[in-house]
């Protein structure tokens, strides 16, 4: 329990008779970079939606910081340091891209909007987080451009670095390298291990296998809402389950160049 | 008429407040045929010319009432084929527009409905005569022991049918499923071949002929036709759609059949138990079943939207105020400058009259529009209750004042503290806010159209239960509320000037001194991190929520700021007509202040400002009337159909065409950019040129109403280069999106 993070205990999600989630017990360190992945539709957005109190959990208990999550409203989960990403980004698109960035970063009080009518531009003791991450992403140029007028792919860092100018202890990324190509998808990887040195934790959701593969600490495999199989990325490489959820019976439903690039990462060459 | 709604919103997901406009216009439509024969066609001929008229009566019969059923079968045929237009000429073009968009299209339709109606059939208040079973009574029906006409029952027979024919419709055949279809994903009923156009304008006739029967049967039950009165009839209307979730037509019927009943239960058993409180007595027949509504709705609502359930559709987007003070530095001057004139009356001697008095309606108006620009503008919120709690702050501060000494201007003086007017006056703004916020709590989980509806079921309620309640005001019947001239350190800044009239220019000084503090205030939100918060909570409620904005705070906050928004407009309102009544709040004209919002422009402060120009008796109307004294007539139809322009072309309002030209205009002034004239000129010139000698030449000799001659050539221009936009717009491709309004500005200045 030392380090423990994030950790889960038998957490179930039902939609009427069908479980999302069933039983999942995932722990998430102090420091590492850990990762679920799961083909889709095994439930990997469910699981981050129940954690950050999207969606309602049947059973089971999330505890972050040794704290227990039930009856924490979405935005307290935030405040207190648990931020997650959204698949489908989710931006403010009528701010600009620094905007999108303070909205997160900024502590409000009561009294804000009384300071507000007086003086709208005072400096906020937070533009320093937003700063850096914007740099790190590569996002200064586009700092004062509405998120409306960007590509996809740097919608989806903008998303990133929304979530790191909270300056939270745990990041939830959801899918962050969908949409994106190969050379980008590297480039996320690389920054992933970055931020893991300003002190912020990341748990990171995908079904890119190469990246997942890649850049985490420890791993866990999610199918049919359930956990499979968990380890280090050698552990799960090797692990018949994963290779049967991935490679196995339904490798003839899956799209080629998918099932080829997930053969390929659990060989090891992603 | 709820089924009416269902459908509707069904084909088109628009909650049409003209619904209750259309049965209006059959109404009138069957009673004319059958007083003199003629039809009265749903438009006007705005510029009576000698030469070129547009019909706008037909005549059966030789001027004879038609028979009953010929004349019923002609009022539905209207309803059709106003059904169609509004399918071919608003929502049409609207169907891609935010909600917001597509309710202040319906609510420009029933404003041109109302208006063409008051100029086609003036303002007679005929009763109609029923078209089943007149004069057939059931005495003693069902042994109830009270007489029930067999007309009422006949009624109710036809809903239950109409009803029972559209559910079948929509539940077993093909147009049913492929409306659904449509509705879900449009893409998709296209690719399964089914045209979604043709599926809308279906549906859209259906709606308007449910109207029209709803107008031809009803309109004798409900007693003399009026305009305005059977056009609020959607609110019911709208109560027993809303139950049945909008979507579900027999629980529509249901709903309004039940209204109807707990209406007569609460009239007859409730209000004469003794447990029923005393000061609830006169409004309550209105206010309950709404309020029941609400429950059923928050109850069902959720505190965040699903996840898949993400409004696509935006509002305009909310630009950055910049330049605040510099704007403030030079327009609060120039309109105390104009209020008072120049010293001496040297060239202009200062607002007087009429003028004076419809400058400060302006910029109270403004002051209104601002409570929408943020609450609707910058979170989202479509509120309809504004107004109502603009009279809250007025009514309350009224009694604040008043101390029970008669006077002679108010001769039932009420007893009240008796407050000076900056106190009575805080405390007025304080309950508007409580008020508002209160009336905030539903919007924590009712979302969208939904929320709006019930933000006038909140309206309907404050005034049955507030302002039309004597035993809350105290008010004798039919008198009103004084309200004592306010005064700063020893100057009278009332509004009485002096030659007795409310046209003080000093009264207007203070307007603007209010308004533009009220300006500073919002553009100061809007830049801040209140601003930022808010436009989160409007573009994603769950993302914001992911960020940490606690999302109910947030929109109790909104609701709340601009309700002291609202107050301070109810509160300068009283103080400008010194005497307040219920009749300054009524609930539908909240509808058309948020319509005069959204025409300015809804997500702007300037747009506020431009929204108060154009409000009702406001410097626009006074001015066209002052022009033209034939004009006033049309003013509601001319608003109508500015408000559908509006929607379709100009999203962000008309403040966006303005902008840009104030823009334009600044540079050209401090770096006299004359190639760029020179361009503009050339290109637009030539459209100039020739509307001018149309106007002079082409449209002068022949017309008949009184306008001022110069008028006539600026409308020649203004056709030239609306006829030149419209056909570049269609060469476009009628991608009218975004740089459209921008595109449309720059050709404007010449």
């Amino acid at each position: 329990m030392s380090n423990a993070l994030l950790q889960t205990h038998d957490l179930t999600v039902s939609y009427g008779g069908l479980h999302a989630n069933s039983n999942v017990n995932i722990k998430v360190e102090k420091g590492k970079l850990t990762g679920l992945i799961g083909p889709n539709g095994a439930g990997k957005t469910t699981f981050i939606d129940a954690i950050t109190g999207f969606t309602n959990v049947s059973s089971g208990r999330a505890e972050f910081k040794g704290q227990d999550l039930a009856g924490v409203t979405p935005a307290q989960r935030a405040k207190n340091g648990l931020v997650r990403t959204f698949q489908s980004l989710e931006l403010f698109e009528d701010l600009t891209v620094w905007d999108n960035l303070i909205v997160m970063a900024e502590e409000t009080k009561w009294w804000s909007f009384l300071a507000d009518i007086v003086s709208p531009n005072r400096t906020l003791g937070v533009e320093e987080q937003a700063q850096w991450a914007l740099d790190l992403l590569g996002l200064n140029e586009f700092k004062d451009r509405l998120t409306l007028d960007l590509s996809h792919g740097q919608r989806k860092l903008v998303s990133v670095a929304r979530g790191l100018a909270a300056k939270p202890e745990l990041l939830l990324l959801d899918e962050p390298a969908a949409g994106l190509d190969t050379v980008e998808s590297q480039q996320l990887g690389s920054h992933l291990r970055e931020i893991l040195t300003r002190d912020i934790s990341i748990f990171l959701i995908d079904h890119d296998m190469g990246l997942v593969l890649s850049v985490c600490d420890y791993i866990y495999v999610l199918d049919f809402g359930k956990i499979i199989a968990e380890g280090t990325p050698e552990e799960v490489r090797n692990n018949p389950e994963v290779i049967k959820a991935y490679l196995g019976e339904s490798a003839g439903e899956m799209q080629a160049s998918e099932g080829d690039a997930a053969a390929r990462a659990l060989k090891g060459e992603g | 008429m709820a089924t009416g709604l269902v459908v509707a919103f069904k084909g088109s997901g628009v909650i049409n407040f003209s619904h209750g406009a259309v049965a209006m216009y059959a109404a009138f439509t069957y009673n004319y045929l059958r007083l003199d024969g003629t039809i009265r066609l749903p438009w006007v001929d705005i510029l009576p010319t000698h030469q070129v008229n547009i019909p706008v009566k037909i005549s059966l019969a030789s001027g004879g009432p038609v028979d009953k059923w010929v004349a019923a079968l002609v009022a539905l045929l209207m309803s059709v084929l106003i059904g169609a237009g509004m399918h071919y000429l608003v929502f049409k073009p609207l169907r891609n527009a935010a909600p917001l968009g597509k309710v202040i299209g319906a609510v420009g339709i029933m404003l041109y409905l109302q208006g063409v109606a008051l100029v086609n059939f003036g303002a007679e208040n005929p009763q109609p005569e029923p078209v089943l079973f007149a004069n057939t009574l059931f005495n003693n029906f069902l042994g109830f022991g009270k007489p029930l006409p067999a007309e009422s029952l006949a009624l109710t027979a036809v809903a239950i049918l109409v009803g029972a024919a559209l559910w079948f419709n929509y539940k077993f055949t093909r147009f049913g499923l492929a409306t659904r279809a449509a509705a879900g994903n449009e893409k998709g009923a296209v690719l399964l071949g089914y045209s979604p156009e043709r599926l809308a304008l279906s549906n859209w006739i259906i709606a308007a002929l449910t109207a029209g029967i709803a107008g031809v049967l009803v309109g004798s039950v409900t007693g003399a036709l009026s305009v305005v009165k059977f056009t609020t009839l959607i609110v019911p209307a709208l109560g027993a759609a809303l139950i049945g979730s909008l979507s579900s037509v027999p629980i529509a019927i249901a709903g309004g059949i039940g209204i109807g009943m707990l209406q007569t239960v609460t009239a007859t058993w409730m209000t004469g138990q003794s447990w029923f409180p005393e000061w609830l007595q006169s409004g309550a027949t209105d206010a309950i079943p709404l309020i029941i509504i609400v429950l059923v709705l928050f109850l069902r609502g959720k505190s965040l939207p699903v996840r898949g359930n993400i409004e696509e559709k935006r509002l305009p987007l909310s630009p950055y105020p910049k330049r605040i003070g510099w704007y403030v530095g030079i327009f609060v001057p120039l309109g105390i400058l104009l209020a008072f004139g120049l010293p001496g009356d040297f060239i202009f001697s200062g607002l007087t009259g009429k003028w004076s008095f419809a400058f400060s309606t302006s910029l109270i108006g403004a002051m209104l529009m601002l409570s929408y620009v943020l609450l609707a503008g910058y979170v989202g919120q479509i509120s309809m209750v504004q107004l109502s709690i603009a009279g809250v702050a007025a009514f309350f501060m009224a009694r604040m004042t008043a101390n029970g000494t008669p006077t002679p201007e108010d001769p039932f003086a009420v007893s009240g503290p008796g407050f000076p007017w900056p106190i009575a006056a805080i405390l007025g703004i304080t309950v508007a806010i409580a008020v508002g916020v209160i009336l905030g709590i539903p919007a924590l989980r009712i979302r969208g159209v939904q929320l709006a509806v019930v933000t006038i079921a909140a309206a309907v309620a404050l005034q049955t239960l507030y302002f039309d309640n004597a035993k809350l005001t105290s008010l004798m019947a039919g008198s009103n509320a004084a309200v004592p001239s306010p005064s700063f350190f020893g100057i009278d800044i009332g509004s009485t000037g002096p030659t007795g009239l409310t046209d003080s220019p000093k009264f207007v000084a203070f307007c603007v001194i209010v308004l533009a503090l009220m300006c500073t205030m919002v553009a100061n939100l809007r830049r801040g991190s209140t601003g930022r918060r808010f436009l989160a909570v409007r573009a994603n409620e769950r993302a914001a929520a992911s960020a940490g904005v606690d999302v109910p705070r947030t929109k109790l906050l909104a609701f709340g700021l601009a309700s002291a928004l609202a107050g301070m407009a109810g509160v300068m309102t009283a103080f400008q007509q010194q005497q307040i009544s219920s009749a300054n709040w009524v609930y539908f004209a909240g509808l058309v202040t948020l319509a005069f919002a959204y025409l300015g422009g809804i997500t702007s402060v300037s747009g506020a400002i431009v929204g108060g120009v154009l409000t009702g008796s406001g410097v626009a109307a006074v001015f066209g009337a002052h022009q033209s004294e034939g004009l006033h007539a049309y003013t509601p139809v001319l608003g109508g159909v500015g408000m559908i322009l509006t929607a379709i072309l100009h999203p962000s309002g008309q403040s966006m065409l303005y902008q840009p030209i104030f823009q334009y205009f600044g540079k050209w002034l401090l770096r006299a950019r004359a190639a760029e004239w020179i361009g503009v000129g050339r290109r637009l010139g030539p459209f100039v040129v020739i509307g001018l000698i149309w106007g002079a030449i082409g449209i002068n000799p022949w017309r008949t109403d009184d306008w001022s001659r110069p008028w006539m050539m600026l409308l020649g221009v203004f056709l030239a280069l609306f006829i030149r936009n419209l056909v570049n717009l269609i060469r476009s491709g009628g991608h009218a999106e975004l740089g459209e309004p921008a595109a449309a500005a720059q050709e404007v200045p010449a």
